[in-house]
């Protein structure tokens, strides 16, 4: 059921930008107004689904508590890009900074170039072993993968020992 | 991550001359730790299995540090901080998905690959398609296409190469693509994929450290981010916007391109295989994406703070924006500093160009052989023959193609992200997928990219301004493979092997 959702989102999130894309074939000159719109929900939507697909887990598509992480950077990166593009752009001389840059840009630098760096791989350090890979997983690849080894033709068998496989 | 467009800037030759006694001494003190390694590699290098993904041994430091070295490229320390004193913060696009790319290919990829070679041995990208789809055609034709990209890459990064040496050492463009590559083909048949990798936490411990010491520079004498961003607002505020001087819908496009395209960059996705141990990548992102931020401040800091010298007349305007980091080198750091740099950047493109080398052989000794059931009983020394072929016939692109080897360099990212994205990282992730669907996408990703790179190169025909051919060649190679996908989703279920079920179960 997740990777339905999943697989149904990234399908989604690229029917948006296709329409993005299809707009500046369409209107003259360039793409319509509301074409990065497009794309500041469905570029977000593209990575936090293909996410959700990669981390579903077991035949139910388990996500555990990896949801909520993932949710906070989708909604990070589309509220950051939707800032940057509906905030006026008034930078001059006399704008406040923030860590060292104008709002906007710092919006895009820290919140989207940074932020996610600080929850996504720290989330999949912490929920690796039960969400990712543990060692009984691992045993389970080896022994299917011993168990069709050993019904493999014996021409098969050959050029897997040459490229130097154990197994 | 972003070695495509950068290339471009070393392409152009126009790298001022760095014939200093010191840079030399570094140069040549950096090639002889290159060839030390490649001596050691080499002893260790026995079957194709060794030579194409290091014995499955590499540990966790080795292949993060690596892996960051290759993403990079040159173009980091060159090309970026180029584009950005030119476009302003819009370059930044090519790098901000960084911050989510990391753990996104672990999610997506890592762990399914590295449990697909441990249970089947699998050594090349295509072999990963191949086993999903139970298709010798889906591997053949993803190998095509990678080879396609390949020969781009590799010529231009020979290219490259030539540039760098001869701005080091003055022997001519010509001769330094000859050096160049005959250093990196010697390391390259001598020790495999396991001689690159070494050179690569080498070169990339190196670039770290470099980057990280050119950014302190920057802000020293630029008075801090805030000094330098007061001083560019004061001239030039669009710089600092959000977008730079793109549009938004074309810095929007590109962080699609780059972050979901990055999902099938052979070059990185092919390292996965190479994990001694499967449980070392609870810590990959996390190591990669702090290695990668480090390697990127001097592509940020050197963009920003030539823009901020040159505005406030503290350095003269730059004839091509490709000079800013060794204009800022040269006239702003000690020489070993900009001599650590030079020297890096040599490395690096020789860095790609072992990387490429050795995934086209294995297209060349292995896919392509088992697409046309002849799979080959020597696939070391084939590989070996095959990767002295490809460098040779890259180095004769190089030098003899004229304006032709920009154009073949231009869209290897691309033709990566479209014709292996579906295929391998959502095929892996959903039973829905089907061969047909798979063996589309590839088909759509190769022949849209190629007919409209090629028709924008001899201006027979350009999209839409805001439109790239790589972004739209991936979204259409996307809905080719979910729309095929589901008109054949009654051949999903029969074609998966049992143990690739597993594979993409847990």
């Amino acid at each position: 059921m997740t990777r339905s959702i999943a697989v149904a989102g990234v399908a989604l999130s690229t029917l948006m930008i296709a329409a993005a894309y299809a707009s500046a074939f369409l209107g003259a000159p360039g793409p319509a107004s509301w074409a990065p719109w497009m794309f500041v929900l469905g570029v977000p939507g593209a990575i936090v689904s293909v996410m959700v697909l990669g981390a579903a887990r077991g035949r139910r598509g388990a996500l555990g508590s990896l949801i909520a992480p993932m949710l906070l950077v989708g909604l990070a990166l589309a509220t950051g890009f939707g800032l940057a593009l509906a905030l006026p752009a008034n930078e001059s001389e006399s704008t406040r900074l923030v860590l060292g840059l104008p709002l906007r840009a710092a919006i895009i630098l820290y919140g989207i170039g940074l932020m996610p760096i600080v929850v996504l791989p720290v989330a999949y350090a912490l929920t690796f072993e039960t969400q990712t890979l543990n060692a009984a997983d691992i045993e389970r690849v080896r022994r299917l993968g011993a168990e069709r080894g050993a019904g493999l033709p014996e021409a098969t068998r050959h050029v897997a020992a040459h490229r130097g496989e154990a197994r | 991550m972003i070695g495509t467009g950068g290339i471009a800037a070393l392409l152009q030759g126009t790298l001022p001359p760095l014939t200093q006694p010191l840079i030399v001494a570094v140069a040549l003190a950096y090639f002889a730790v290159v060839v030390g390694i490649s001596v050691w590699a080499s002893r260790r290098t026995r079957t194709a299995s060794d030579f194409f993904v290091a014995g499955h041994g590499i540990g966790l430091v080795a292949l993060t540090v690596a892996s960051v070295s290759t993403s990079v490229s040159g173009f980091a320390f060159i090309g970026g901080p180029g584009l950005i004193y030119s476009v302003g913060l819009g370059a930044m696009y090519l790098i901000l998905p960084a911050s989510v790319t990391n753990v996104l290919g672990a999610w997506v990829l890592a762990k399914r690959m590295r449990l697909l070679g441990e249970a089947r041995g699998l050594i090349t990208v295509p072999d990963a398609i191949g086993a999903r789809y139970r298709s010798p055609l889906a591997q053949g034709l993803s190998g095509i296409a990678i080879l396609v990209g390949i020969v781009g890459y590799m010529a231009t990064n020979a290219l490259a190469m030539g540039v760098v040496i001869n701005a080091i050492f003055g022997v001519g463009i010509g001769w330094g693509i000859w050096i160049g590559m005959g250093i990196t083909l010697a390391y390259s048949v001598a020790g495999g994929i396991l001689a690159g990798i070494y050179v690569d936490v080498f070169q990339g411990t190196l670039m770290a450290a470099a980057s990280v010491l050119v950014f302190f520079y920057v802000l020293s004498i630029g008075g801090g981010l805030d000094g330098i961003s007061r001083t560019i607002l004061a001239a030039d505020p669009a710089f600092l916007g959000p977008w730079g001087k793109w549009t938004p819908m074309a810095a929007l496009s590109l962080f699609f391109v780059f972050a979901i395209g990055s999902l099938g960059q052979p070059q990185g996705v092919h390292k996965y295989y190479m994990l001694k141990d499967p449980m070392q990548l609870k810590w990959y992102p996390l190591l990669k994406t702090l290695g990668l931020i480090l390697v990127l401040l001097l592509y940020f800091g050197v963009g920003v703070g030539v823009k901020s010298l040159v505005v406030s007349g503290r350095l003269a305007p730059l004839a091509v924006p490709d000079d800013a980091t060794p204009t800022f080198l040269l006239r702003f750091t000690p020489v070993i500093l900009a001599a650590l740099v030079f020297s890096g950047v040599a490395a690096a493109t020789m860095s790609a160009v072992n990387s490429f080398m050795n995934i086209g052989a294995a297209v060349i000794t292995h896919d392509i052989p088992v697409a046309l059931g002849r799979p080959s009983r020597n696939e070391l020394r084939w590989g070996r023959v095959s990767t002295g072929v490809i460098a040779i016939s890259a180095s004769l692109l190089a030098q003899f193609s004229g304006s032709m080897v920009a154009f073949l360099g231009i869209f290897g990212w691309g033709l990566f992200g479209s014709t292996l994205v579906p295929a391998l990282a959502i095929g892996l992730n959903w039973e829905g997928a089907t061969r047909a669907g798979a063996i589309a996408s590839i088909a759509s990703g190769l022949a849209m990219t190629l007919l409209f790179e090629t028709l924008a190169f001899f201006k027979v025909y350009a999209f839409p301004t805001g439109v790239t051919v790589s972004g739209a060649a991936l979204v259409v190679s996307l809905l080719v493979f979910f729309g095929v996908s589901w008109v054949t989703r009654h051949t999903a279920a029969a074609g998966i092997d049992p143990d690739v079920r597993v594979v993409m179960e847990v």
